[in-house]
């Protein structure tokens, strides 16, 4: 069980689950306050000019350790308080569709960042909850508008990023309230990227990893193309895929992919060296 | 080696349409960002979208950015 689940999962299985963490309060007007924190994690920002700057960057270049640690350190403390994501599997991003409400599409701010991607062809995250209400109020964070989608029509289009073979992932927008079920990739996700080439860890493991079945795997290579994590290569010699369950990230868009079932996800729970790694 | 990238905002106008050095970086080094913090009920206007190295750590140094920017606005060195 994840931190997360520990602290928010309320009796549900996961704790994105539980739809009490969809529920945050449209309102609050309290003057000479703040926003509350949902409102500071700002996207844009986010996926904008990096989650950790050049003093970071030198630090690793130079080979201390300590500011490296401390620096990553206080990114993933804050960001767990605000604005941090973590893997989901397709049936899982299926089922928060049916708990949550409004849903709506709206531009992915790394892509935008990384690429200048317009907002015509850039919407890739799928907004959630009553902060869709709030979008004029910051419209350069959502820039390009929201376009509102009905709980199917919302599946569809969930169900099309995976087959384009993008990654599912709920992010916090001032933790435990879930507002985004993000679509994400390698190198273009500013949180992926972070976690991959830096080790921060902003953005979790899902609760499963994937096996492959070796008397059905036929060795077809379909599944390689699907994996964002560096955790699925392709084993020459035994004409089979390989999963370094160590990396994998549990999305399971190399299961949804191969054509004979033979990759299966298996909880982390069961598996003692990989049950608190996230 | 870290790069140091160094980008011209007077010569980079409308990065946001432009977009050139963006898309030609083989690494993904550049990043697209404003120059103000996000306001209520206002969108950034173009010019105050920039360019600026990000993933710095990642440059190769092949100027490949540097020749394709028409503004010229682009320096890398190490
Ligand atoms: S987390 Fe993913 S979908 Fe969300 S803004 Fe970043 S890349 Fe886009
Ligand atoms: S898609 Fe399935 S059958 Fe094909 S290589 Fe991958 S695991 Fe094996
Ligand atoms: S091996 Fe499969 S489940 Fe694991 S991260 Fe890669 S694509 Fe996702
Ligand atoms: S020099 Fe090459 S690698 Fe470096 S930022 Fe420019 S295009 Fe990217
Ligand atoms: S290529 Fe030059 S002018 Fe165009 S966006 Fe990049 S820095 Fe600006």
């Amino acid at each position: 069980m994840c931190l997360l689940c520990e602290r928010y999962s309320g009796g549900y299985e996961r704790w994105y689950l539980n739809p009490a963490n969809y529920a945050r309060r449209l309102y609050k007007i309290r003057k000479g306050e703040a926003e509350e924190l949902g409102a500071e994690a700002n996207p844009q920002l986010a996926g904008g000019m990096g989650i950790l700057g050049k003093e970071f960057l030198e630090a690793e270049e130079r080979g201390d350790i300590e500011t490296v640690k401390r620096l990553a350190q206080e990114a993933e403390a804050s960001a767990l308080g605000v604005h941090f994501g973590q893997v989901i599997t397709l049936d899982e991003a299926l089922k928060i569709l049916d708990i949550m409400y409004p849903i709506a599409l709206m531009s992915c701010a790394c892509r935008r960042s990384m690429y200048g991607t317009p907002d015509h062809e850039n919407f890739f995250c799928i907004g959630m909850g009553p902060g869709m209400y709030k979008w004029e109020r910051w419209p350069d964070t959502y820039r390009g508008g929201v376009q509102y989608l009905t709980p199917d029509e919302a599946k569809e289009v969930v169900a099309k990023m995976d087959k384009k073979g993008l990654v599912h992932t709920v992010y916090t927008f001032g933790t435990p309230y879930l507002g985004g079920l993000c679509h994400c990739d390698y190198p273009d996700c500013a949180g992926l990227r972070m976690r991959l080439e830096h080790g921060v860890n902003i953005f979790w493991k899902g609760h499963c990893v994937a096996r492959v079945d070796p008397e059905l795997c036929n060795g077809c290579g379909q599944c390689v193309v699907r994996c964002q994590f560096k955790a699925l290569n392709f084993s020459p010699t035994r004409n089979r895929a390989f999963i370094d369950q160590s990396q994998c990230f549990g999305c399971g868009l190399c299961a949804t992919e191969c054509p004979q079932d033979a990759i299966t996800l298996v909880e982390k729970a069961n598996l003692p060296a990989l049950a608190s790694a996230w | 080696m870290l790069a140091t990238i160094t980008v011209k905002d007077e010569k980079c106008n409308n990065p946001l349409s432009c977009r050139k050095c963006l898309l030609v970086c083989p690494m993904g080094v550049l990043g697209l960002g404003t120059n103000v913090g996000t306001r209520k009920f206002k969108e950034t206007e173009p010019e105050h979208f920039i360019v600026r190295g990000v993933r710095i750590d990642k440059c190769t140094g092949c100027m490949e950015c540097v020749e394709i920017c028409p503004g010229n606005a682009i320096q890398v060195s190490f």
